[in-house]
């Protein structure tokens, strides 16, 4: 019997506002899982037609599997959100690219015909549990020289770029940045920030608070100022806080569905699926992930890189953004690359920012009817990429 | 504690500013955020923002789990002058009403406990949301001998009608301090909107946001028409059940009368003066150290040793008489572990199995338990003739025929079947624990855990420690007696312990006094207006003559002097019924109550003198969750002291007995 695949597609994505990690942030007294919880219940609200008992499986992905972002999170975040507990669930980790390989997982279950409707997202909350801080290194990588050292630290891969590519300098990663500030601001003023954060309260020392807004927002961020940062990985190096992001805490959640239950619900599916693809590259050059992936997509589906019309890619660094425009063709200021501002100005909650990078790529397709297909990419940590590809279903 | 305060947050919307106040102690939920000074403080300085800004509306809500636990017990004792009470109340009801004159809507996000002025602050707003997990929705002011003095007497009524005002603010308080669960107290009609957990705040605040925009939602006022009946009828039954013995309660009934028919301000001056009268008198003084009492230094464990407890997998009861049933029932639903019953006779074993499983489908049926569970827990408890049955057991505890040689008789028999280091407890009431184990190989093993009657009921367990008894052993006691959800008081291997010999004390006054002319009636009633809860006769009848009489000749042997033999009590223990005259000297309700008094501290003074428990706030606490004394007593010793009892019978308070280490 001939199986027939399924495609499939994304309905809706939504995030909490991304918070400072530590004492001061405004997640620092709220649980990890609240917060997938209340993106959840969001997504829910938001598309009513999707009942969650027909939801066949909630997907979220922690780096830390620890603490409050421990107990198989997706079966935790479900339960505690109130979906019946007919609705099985489980925890993906792939770092950096963990809301992205629940979205591929999800799609694989629907691909199979195992399920039509995944609810996939991410969370982190980087002020409980700091990057490493429940890892305990193999000597083996260093004692081997498997890995270089500098591989754990993913800033000191950063400067390793600057080393490999030195065309790309620091003003050239400080311009980025100051682009992606302005992107951001603007994006707050009129529109994607708005349609896509859910403020949530959040209990402070202060008080219960609102949390609506991301926290490292610096829209005035000007070449001067960045210029005068310090530069903690390595004595004169090239990589700041300003041209970084920030450790952050948050969460996001997305519905994907058949093709067919969409329209068997009446659903308003915004992007499909067209490939995905991970790639590995040396650790200690994670940043540079995104090229072979983005690269091994367009093989896999037969597009080429000018039918893409929108990039949404992390921005951990600003020179891993430069080095997969360098190693891409694409110019960094390019108005299709990160039209709305990235990780820079909004934070980058390690496993839960790919869904951000696709409710932002969905609402692109909105604004740009014409562009047909769209791509999320970005590195994870101990050098991987990843990068999803996806064909604009509101033109 | 933390600086308690109001903290105030800006959240933005698309129609305006809205206030959000957070009451919150900095502490987690363990330690409840109070209304104290602190608290009040804070609101009046956080208050002119309010009164003064663009606010578009207010929600007040809690710290997590916590909305506001009520006034500041601990500045209750400080409230010795009626001016304090009065100001108290006043400053309450200033700032509060404040609240209520605020010009834009008004929302108090009801996220956790919310019980006496915790409800005030939330009636004081226009609207109210309770989120579904609360279970502390509470006016407990009466059972703590004062009244709702920050308006609610005023407001509950004008809320929720008379009758439920009346069953809130009075009955429940009566009624071991019942509280509302949230899905009752929006029933009732006390709260908006029940909101789930999960969302509770920000959907709060969104009812919050809607109020503004929409306008208040509609409410019917209720009809107060029938409150001068219904407080009569309140108040004859609490004449009936306090004897005069309380004032708060009909004083409430009072306040929550007159709102049917005052202003608001002539009612909250009305309950100024009540406070005022109320707070520095005896029975709230009283009642304020009784709670404390329980709720702080009985859970410390007071001389219980740090050692680590055994783990307790398996209990044996010996004996499967009525004590012993109910005491397998306790430990079988608390500790959820195999219970094993033994006793001589086949259909004794029977009947406490039988019973045993029948209350569990009774539960079942009640919905306490879901049949699975219930049938599980049937099936862990077994009986048998055989004492082999019991080995294997980590704790025995022994609940046979109340007589030396028989309970020595089951202990050695255990000690061959069970391991040594098995705790073994009995549950005696008046024998030496130390002699029951005398003859064991393993004494320090051996300890007393004297539950009360009805086991389900009573709070508590007097843990009687022998010279003999181990660290592990006492701390094994303690911490099953916690997973029992009992309270273990620390008492010294003496007869009668601290509850039966106390009220076997006051019993032989009452004996005495009806030998000697006077009535039953009057006996009763020469307790009952200290404000017990039972009539002695009906104690008498529930513990049963026998009993009772056992426990005499068992403290008359200890305390000849003391401890006369009744006559008419044995007659009783031997099934008559007749009163068996000693002599003609009737003496009036009056002179019985001050002779049982006086007694009462007599044999206190003795107890504490000899060390049997640490120090008088231990017989206070063994009183008020032994024998149902009332927390307006005050438990039994500052009553005395505070009356002068104790100095005129023992030449001092009983609180200044206290001796540097316990008998041996």
């Amino acid at each position: 019997m001939a199986r027939e695949l399924r495609e499939v597609v994304y309905i809706d994505g939504v995030r909490t506002a991304f918070g400072k990690a530590g004492p001061s942030g405004a997640f620092w007294r709220t649980r990890a899982d609240d917060m997938g919880v209340k993106a959840v219940r969001e997504l829910l609200r938001r598309n009513p037609a999707i009942e969650p008992e027909r939801i066949g499986d909630v997907i979220m992905a922690a780096t830390a599997q620890v603490g409050d972002q421990g107990l198989t999170l997706g079966r935790d975040v479900a339960l505690l959100a109130g979906i019946p507990h007919t609705v099985p669930g489980f925890a993906v980790d792939r770092m950096c690219a963990g809301a992205l390989t629940a979205v591929t997982a999800g799609a694989g279950e629907i691909a199979m015909g195992a399920t039509d409707v995944v609810l996939a997202g991410g969370v982190e909350h980087m002020g409980h549990h700091p990057m490493g801080a429940d890892v305990d290194f193999n000597p083996r990588f260093v004692a081997e020289r498997l890995v270089d050292a500098s591989a754990v630290t993913m800033g000191a891969t950063a400067e390793n770029l600057h080393d490999r590519f030195p065309q790309l300098t620091k003003e050239d990663a400080d311009a980025f940045a100051v682009q992606s500030q302005r992107r951001a601001a603007a994006a707050w003023e009129n529109g994607v920030m708005r349609e896509t954060v859910v403020p949530m309260s959040v209990f402070t020392d202060e008080g219960w608070r609102m949390a609506d807004r991301d926290e490292f927002l610096r829209p005035d961020t000007t070449m001067e100022a960045l210029a005068g940062l310090r530069t903690p990985f390595r004595a004169g190096g090239r990589v700041t806080a300003g041209n970084s992001a920030g450790l952050t805490d948050g969460a996001t959640a997305c519905f994907l569905t058949s093709e067919r239950t969409a329209s068997e619900l009446a659903l308003e599916p915004k992007m499909r699926l067209a490939g995905f693809a991970f790639a590995g590259v040396e650790p200690e050059l994670m940043g540079l992930g995104p090229v072979p992936a983005t690269r091994k997509v367009l093989e896999q589906t037969g597009i080429s890189l000018d039918e893409i019309g929108l990039f949404e890619l992390n921005e951990p660094f600003a020179v891993q953004v430069l080095t997969w425009c360098d190693g891409m063709g694409v110019a960094p200021d390019d108005e299709r690359l990160n039209p709305y501002g990235g990780a820079i100005a909004c934070g980058h909650p390690l496993a839960a920012t790919g869904v951000r990078l696709m409710a932002q790529l969905a609402y692109g397709f909105g604004e740009r009817p014409r562009a047909r297909y769209g791509l999320t990419a970005l590195c994870v940590g101990m050098g991987m990429g990843a990068a999803l590809l996806w064909e604009n279903l509101r033109g | 504690m933390g600086d308690t305060a109001f903290r105030l947050a800006r959240v933005a919307s698309a129609a305006g500013p809205l206030a959000l106040l957070t009451l919150d102690n900095g502490e987690d939920h363990t330690k409840p955020t109070v209304l104290g000074r602190s608290a009040l403080a804070s609101l009046e300085a956080v208050l002119p923002q309010l009164e003064t800004g663009d606010w578009i509306a207010l929600v007040v809500t809690g710290k997590p789990f916590i909305f506001a636990a009520g006034a500041d017990v601990d500045e209750f004792p400080r409230m010795t002058r009626p001016e304090l009470a009065r100001e108290g109340s006043r400053a309450g009801h200033e700032l509060f009403g404040r609240i209520r004159a605020l010009p834009y809507p008004t929302v108090a996000a009801i996220n956790g406990v919310c019980v006496g002025g915790g409800v005030e602050l939330a009636l004081h707003c226009d609207l109210r949301t309770l989120s579904s997990a609360v279970r502390h929705f509470a006016a407990p002011e009466c059972f703590l001998g004062i009244v709702p003095a920050w308006g609610g007497t005023q407001l509950v009524p004008r809320l929720v009608g008379a009758k439920t005002a009346i069953r809130f603010i009075v009955e429940n308080s009566m009624r071991q301090n019942r509280m509302l669960d949230a899905a009752r107290a929006h029933e009732l009609g006390f709260v908006d909107r029940l909101l789930e957990p999960v969302e509770f705040l920000d959907e709060s605040i969104a009812f919050a946001l809607e109020a503004a925009t929409e306008g208040l939602p509609e409410r019917r006022a209720p009809d107060l028409s029938d409150t001068a009946e219904l407080v009569a009828r309140a108040r004859a039954q609490l004449d009936d059940s306090l004897h005069g013995a309380a004032p708060a309660p009909l004083r409430a009934l009072d306040l929550i009368e007159g709102a049917a028919g005052w202003s608001i301000e002539r009612g909250y001056a009305a309950e100024e003066d009540a406070l005022a009268e109320l707070l520095p008198g005896h029975e709230a003084q009283a009642a304020v150290y009784s709670f404390g009492l329980v709720e702080r230094r009985a859970k410390r464990g007071v001389g219980i040793p740090a050692a680590e407890a055994r783990r307790v997998q398996r209990v044996g009861i010996a004996g499967a008489g009525l004590m012993a049933t109910q005491l397998a029932t306790l430990c079988l639903r608390r500790l959820e572990v195999p219970i094993v019953l033994r006793d001589l006779d086949e259909a004794v074993v029977e009947g406490a199995l039988e019973s045993i499983r029948g209350e569990l489908g009774g539960l079942a049926a009640k919905g306490r338990y879901d049949e699975g569970k219930a049938r599980f827990l049937g099936s862990l408890v077994s009986g048998s003739t055989d004492l082999e049955a019991l080995a294997g057991c980590d704790l025995v505890i022994e609940a046979v025929w109340e007589q030396l040689e028989v309970k020595q008789g089951v202990f050695a028999e255990l000690e061959a079947v069970v391991s040594p280091a098995c705790v073994l407890a009995t549950n005696t009431s008046s024998l030496s624990v130390t002699e029951i184990g005398a003859g064991l190989e393993h004494p320090e093993r051996v300890v007393g855990m004297h539950f009360f009657n009805p086991v389900a009921v009573m709070p508590l367990v007097e843990l009687v420690r022998t010279s003999a008894t181990d660290d592990v052993t006492l701390r094994t006691a303690w911490e099953t007696t916690k997973a029992l959800r009992k309270t273990g008081v620390l008492v010294q291997d003496a007869p009668g312990f601290v509850v039966n010999r106390v009220l076997t004390r006051m019993t032989t006054v009452l004996m005495d006094a009806l030998e000697h002319g006077n009535t039953t009636e009057e006996t009763d009633e020469a307790i009952l207006r200290l404000g017990l809860p039972m009539a002695p006769s009906v104690l008498l009848q529930v513990v049963g003559p026998r009993v009772s009489n056992h426990v005499l000749e068992t403290m008359h042997e200890a305390y000849p002097d003391r401890f006369p033999l009744s006559p008419t009590l044995a007659a009783f223990a031997a099934g008559s019924e007749e009163i068996v005259l000693v002599g003609e000297r009737r003496r009036s309700v009056e002179e019985i109550t001050n002779a049982a008094l006086e007694a009462m501290a007599d044999e206190i003074r003795h107890l504490l003198e000899e060390g049997v428990v640490a120090e008088a706030a231990d017989v206070d606490t063994c009183l008020l969750l032994g024998a149902g004394f009332p927390f307006f007593l005050g438990g039994i010793t500052k009553h005395l002291d505070q009356k002068g009892v104790s100095s005129r019978v023992a030449g001092r308070p009983l609180a200044q007995i206290r001796i540097a280490a316990p008998a041996a």
